[in-house]
């Protein structure tokens, strides 16, 4: 894995590519997928047990989020990239209108002093989970930043945080 | 959980402890995947009485649907139930769990979150101290030179998969690195500062590849069979129950793959002259040492440990550090700082009266005087043992 360098530049570390509908047909893909991205890119880490959990966590989250909304058609790219400490999810995410306004507004409710009250209350909502219960794990307990970019057929989602020395 | 072709999560309950523990990895994608999990916590909640214990120490993964139906569960039977509490066992080795968890205890003040390894073991602190820290490397020092030839006669050889548990300082797993260029070597120790200094001392020297992990040894999260050659020593001697940690090193150990232990026998260590005051005070720190819940006897019972473990094909030997290992001022810097510490913190907090503690000291300086005498040999036994476990 190379060093951080001074310009911000991310490194690439890991990328898969592969058809939406095959990862939708299976859940265990998110579970699977997050284990192994968490396991690769944990070795070198302060602490590559606790690193790969958080880690696995988080983009397990992210996929979950993802196996329940997305569109018909296209391919699911999820790539992982890091400079110095920082990790950097890139998931490009085959989307219709409704489902790209999904990613647009749960981005856009990650943001405002009550976001904390707004993820507990939405962890101990009676009935169905909120399908953007994860980001707002990620926003609060794991202190990631996000954004999201509209594409033709597509939004790409991007998280960034922080897990080192990152302990509850 | 579902389109897995194996349970990735076992829920039990000890009604003698009223715990109810929940290992492996839950992620399920719809709630009623977790009937037999919400069937049996609430049948075990219905046989509670006062305070129901979650053990969650080793639950490794939880998506967000499982926690909300554990929670929803959990804040309805202190509802139903005013008279109930509910304590929640955590681990800060999983990482995630104290802060989730911690969230659920905030909705309701009878449910209280623990996180349990925040002090592993308190009884060892005598010898995680910083102080202790540049003994621990000579003591490395002078068994290496042993090890090294030993080592190979118990399955080490290049390029295996390797885990050091109960790393301490991290030395061991330099020299192993070093030496033997493992394909993968993750060294676990409880002492977060002793790890902060492994990773210092592997940074000084410029090694790259060992995953230096905390952990509790007697409850890794390290996966089963992952490991050709699992070591662990000095360590069985100075937990309490060391059965505990030999069946985690059994499970992380590939079949067909060897643990390695390394124990003492303090009451055997000796020197000559002065032969008879040097016997009576190891004597005696082995008793110091049981006092505080530590067996400094263990060694030759390596055996029985780990026959009664699974293991077969167990090989044992046993070696002696002598003050004619390379420099006896080595040898005699071990002894001054074992004085420093079982005479003047174990031996002192034991309660013991000054007479006792003079000729605990004495022992130790007429161990330093044999080792430092031109004609003097001094010896500090370890007893080495391997088993294979079975393919």
């Amino acid at each position: 894995m190379r060093e951080a360098r001074e310009d911000g530049y991310f490194a690439p570390l890991l990328s898969i590519d592969l058809d939406i509908a095959a990862f939708a047909s299976n859940w265990s893909y998110c579970d699977r997928l997050s284990s192994y991205f968490a396991r690769m890119i944990s070795h070198n880490r302060t602490d590559s047990l606790l690193y790969a959990n958080l880690f696995s966590s988080a983009l397990n989250e992210l996929l979950e989020t993802v196996f329940r909304v997305h569109g018909a058609a296209g391919n699911l790219t999820c790539r992982v990239s890091r400079h110095a400490e920082r990790d950097r999810i890139e998931l490009t995410v085959p989307c219709g209108k409704s489902e790209s306004a999904f990613y647009q507004g749960a981005v856009a409710n990650l943001v405002g002093e009550d976001i904390e009250d707004r993820y507990r209350a939405a962890l101990f909502r009676e009935g169905p989970m909120d399908a953007g219960v994860g980001l707002l794990e990620l926003a609060v307990d794991y202190g990631a930043d996000f954004s999201v970019e509209a594409m033709p057929q597509a939004i790409r989602l991007v998280a960034e945080l922080s897990l080192e020395g990152r302990r509850s | 959980m579902s389109d897995m072709d194996y349970p990735t999560f076992n829920v039990r309950y000890d009604e003698n402890n009223q715990e109810f523990s929940i290992i492996g990895s839950m992620r399920p994608r719809q709630v009623d995947e977790m009937d037999s999990c919400t069937r049996s916590l609430k049948a075990s909640i219905a046989l509670v009485k006062g305070t129901f214990y979650i053990n969650v120490r080793r639950l490794l993964r939880l998506n967000n649907l499982a926690f909300h139906t554990l929670a929803t569960h959990l804040i309805k039977a202190c509802e139903e139930r005013p008279e109930l509490r509910i304590s929640i066992i955590t681990s800060s080795v999983v990482g995630w769990s104290t802060r989730k968890f911690r969230a659920l205890q905030e909705t309701n003040p009878r449910i209280a979150v623990e996180e349990y390894d925040s002090d592993f073991y308190p009884g060892q602190i005598f010898l995680e101290e910083g102080s202790f820290i540049p003994i621990l490397r000579t003591q490395t020092k002078m068994t290496w030179r042993h090890e090294r030839d030993i080592l190979p006669r118990h399955g080490m050889r290049k390029g295996l998969a390797i885990a050091d548990i109960c790393c301490g300082i991290g030395d061991f797993a330099v020299l192993v690195h070093k030496e033997f260029d493992p394909s993968r070597l993750v060294a676990l120790d409880h002492s977060q500062s002793s790890l902060d200094y492994a990773r210092k001392v592997a940074g000084d020297f410029g090694i790259q590849g060992i995953e230096y992990v905390y952990g509790d040894a007697a409850d890794m999260l390290l996966e089963d069979n992952q490991f050709d050659l699992v070591t662990c020593r000095h360590s069985l001697q100075i937990f309490d129950r060391p059965e505990l940690i030999l069946r985690e090193l059994y499970r992380i150990c590939k079949p067909g793959g060897r643990v390695y232990v390394t124990n003492e026998k303090n009451s055997h260590c000796l020197g000559e002259p002065r032969a008879e005051s040097i016997q009576w005070t190891y004597t005696e720190v082995a008793r110091l040492f049981a006092h505080f819940g530590m067996d400094v006897e263990l060694g030759p019972k390596s055996r029985r440990y780990l026959l009664d473990a699974g293991f077969d094909e167990v090989r044992m030997e046993s070696f002696m550090v002598t003050n004619m290992d390379g420099d006896p001022q080595d040898f005699a810097d071990i002894i001054q700082s074992w004085e420093n510490v079982y005479a003047g913190q174990m031996s002192v907090q034991r309660g013991d009266d000054k007479a006792f503690n003079t000729r605990l000291r004495q022992g130790f300086q007429d161990h330093i005087f044999a080792a430092t005498h031109p004609k003097g040999y001094a010896g500090w036994p370890i007893w080495v043992a391997s088993g294979r476990k079975p393919q």
